[in-house]
């Protein structure tokens, strides 16, 4: 991981120029950083080959470089190693060639991180752009990729990224995502809401709730990605599961209910 | 103090038995250990009588209790949080920029016309802050929301600081704040620098001052 763990450099306000410079920092093709942060807000890859980016995330770039929509043209055997969702291989993009490439998504905060024979699984529209050596595969949990495999990628998040291990509580909207640890599962904390005083206080809203009933709690060897705001950021298609009975949810993506056998969930048509 | 400043965006409250942390409704990220969130009915500390006269001012936000032993992740709607650490002086901030305090501050509610009489009533209009702020006192540490990052400017009896209201986020100590004008013919004919209405604040402390013009 290419960010430490702990408070960040004391300062406040994200842009952190390097010190000494006294203003905006100019660069040209060769001091632009390879795979390295240019600012808090802006990524600079070094390509030789491929990388896949989601679509309108570059913002610039030096040299010469391609960039194909998937699902035509020459790059066809790249694709079907590295993509393995059904129908989601339409928002990305592979960039090809040699020289510098800018990402950057709306002033958010962007981050690399280093894969090591490694999974990661990530909030689909926080993930930006990933080197060929990993695999993009959906995770079971809606809304989520997870990433498999030895290579680099950048994400975006809304203020910069905490990682905190388990066993931890997470708000639904704070999770970027986490790496090498098991799925998590929902926590309810009703405690509050016990006795009498506590179901006239839940049928009346009398008191109001704290907000915090409901959270994402991870167990086990690994690291939980935060972010800091609750400020969600647009999910990017992930693409649907063709149902099959064994799926987590049914058909139409609600869970267990149904009038199928089994608590397979409806039959479809 | 309890709360680390762990980016610029969230904080880290430890929480430790017999220690009470309030917090803003729903401004929890994350949390390690046993902890439980409570809503506050009467929206902070003190009875009846502190929640009737919140209300009242207008200065009653939804918060909750926060106990147990463990650490809590603060932040609230991408806005940058700033931790205050208090030792003894007063806090004057506005409620809804509450992120999170600890319970051995006292908290208060103070009518703005008593700094300065109707004058103090108008500065609360053009700041925004209304006919009342809110004051903590005492030993601990307050995490404050604002937009955009946030500085601290000392406050001597020698340099007094003026500021933009709509920049302005808190200040404490003793400090007198004045709504300085200059509203001339300019402003009259609509082509005024935009900068005619500014807090001069004079005495000692510190104000806090957010780099944005935006309110939360």
């Amino acid at each position: 991981m290419s960010q430490g763990f702990g408070p960040p450099p004391p300062g406040f306000g994200p842009p952190q120029y390097p010190p000494g410079a006294g203003g905006p920092v100019v660069h040209d093709a060769h001091t632009l950083p390879a795979d390295d942060n240019v600012n808090p807000y802006t990524f600079s890859v070094h390509l030789d080959g491929q990388w896949f980016l989601q679509r309108g995330k570059m913002i610039a770039y030096y040299g010469q470089i391609d960039f194909h929509g998937l699902g035509h043209g020459p790059l066809d055997r790249l694709v079907a190693s590295s993509f393995h969702s059904p129908l989601h291989a339409a928002q990305w993009v592979v960039a090809q060639g040699r020289g510098r490439m800018l990402l950057a998504d709306r002033a958010f905060d962007i981050n690399s991180y280093d894969l090591d024979q490694g999974n990661l699984t990530i909030r689909s529209g926080n993930l930006l752009a990933f080197s060929p050596g990993l695999a993009l595969k959906q995770s079971i949990i809606p809304g989520f990729l997870t990433l498999i495999g030895t290579g680099k990628f950048v994400a975006a998040s809304n203020g910069a990224v905490v990682f905190v291990e388990p066993p931890i509580r997470v708000d639904p909207q704070a999770l970027v995502g986490w790496a090498d640890c098991p799925s998590p599962c929902h926590h309810y904390d009703h405690s509050y809401l016990r006795g009498v005083l506590g179901g006239v206080r839940m049928l009346t809203g009398l008191g109001g709730l704290s907000g915090e009933e409901h959270q994402f709690e991870f167990a086990g060897a690994g690291q939980v990605l935060l972010q800091s705001s609750e400020t969600l950021m647009d999910g990017i298609d992930t693409g649907s599961v063709p149902w099959e009975p064994g799926m987590p949810g049914g058909p139409e993506g609600m869970a267990g209910g149904g009038r199928g056998p089994g608590g397979r969930g409806p039959l479809p048509f | 103090m309890a709360f680390t400043q762990l980016t610029s965006k969230m904080v880290r409250a430890d929480v430790a038995p017999g220690q009470v942390v309030f917090s803003q409704r729903g401004a929890m990220l994350a949390y390690t250990g046993q902890v439980t969130f409570t809503p506050s009915i009467t929206g902070g500390q003190g009875g009846l009588g502190s929640m009737l006269g919140r209300r009242i001012a207008h200065e009653a936000v939804p918060l909750m209790t926060v106990e147990g032993h463990g650490a809590v992740m603060f932040g609230h709607g991408g806005h940058h949080a700033h931790v205050v650490d208090l030792s003894g002086e007063t806090l004057y901030v506005e409620s809804d920029r509450l992120l999170a305090f600890e319970g051995s501050l006292e908290q208060g509610t103070m009518f703005m016309g008593s700094q300065g009489g109707v004058m103090g009533v108008i500065r609360g209009q053009v700041t925004g802050q209304g006919l009342f702020t809110t004051t903590l006192t005492g030993y601990g540490s307050v995490a404050v929301l604002a937009h955009g990052g946030v500085f601290e400017l000392p406050v001597t009896p020698q340099a007094a600081v003026h500021v933009d209201p709509q920049a302005y986020v808190a200040h404490r100590g003793d400090l007198r704040n004045r709504l300085s004008t200059a509203v001339g013919w300019r402003e009259m004919v609509g082509r005024g620098s935009g900068e005619s209405f500014q807090l001069e604040l004079s005495g000692s402390g510190t104000v806090y001052v957010q780099a944005s013009e935006e309110k939360l």
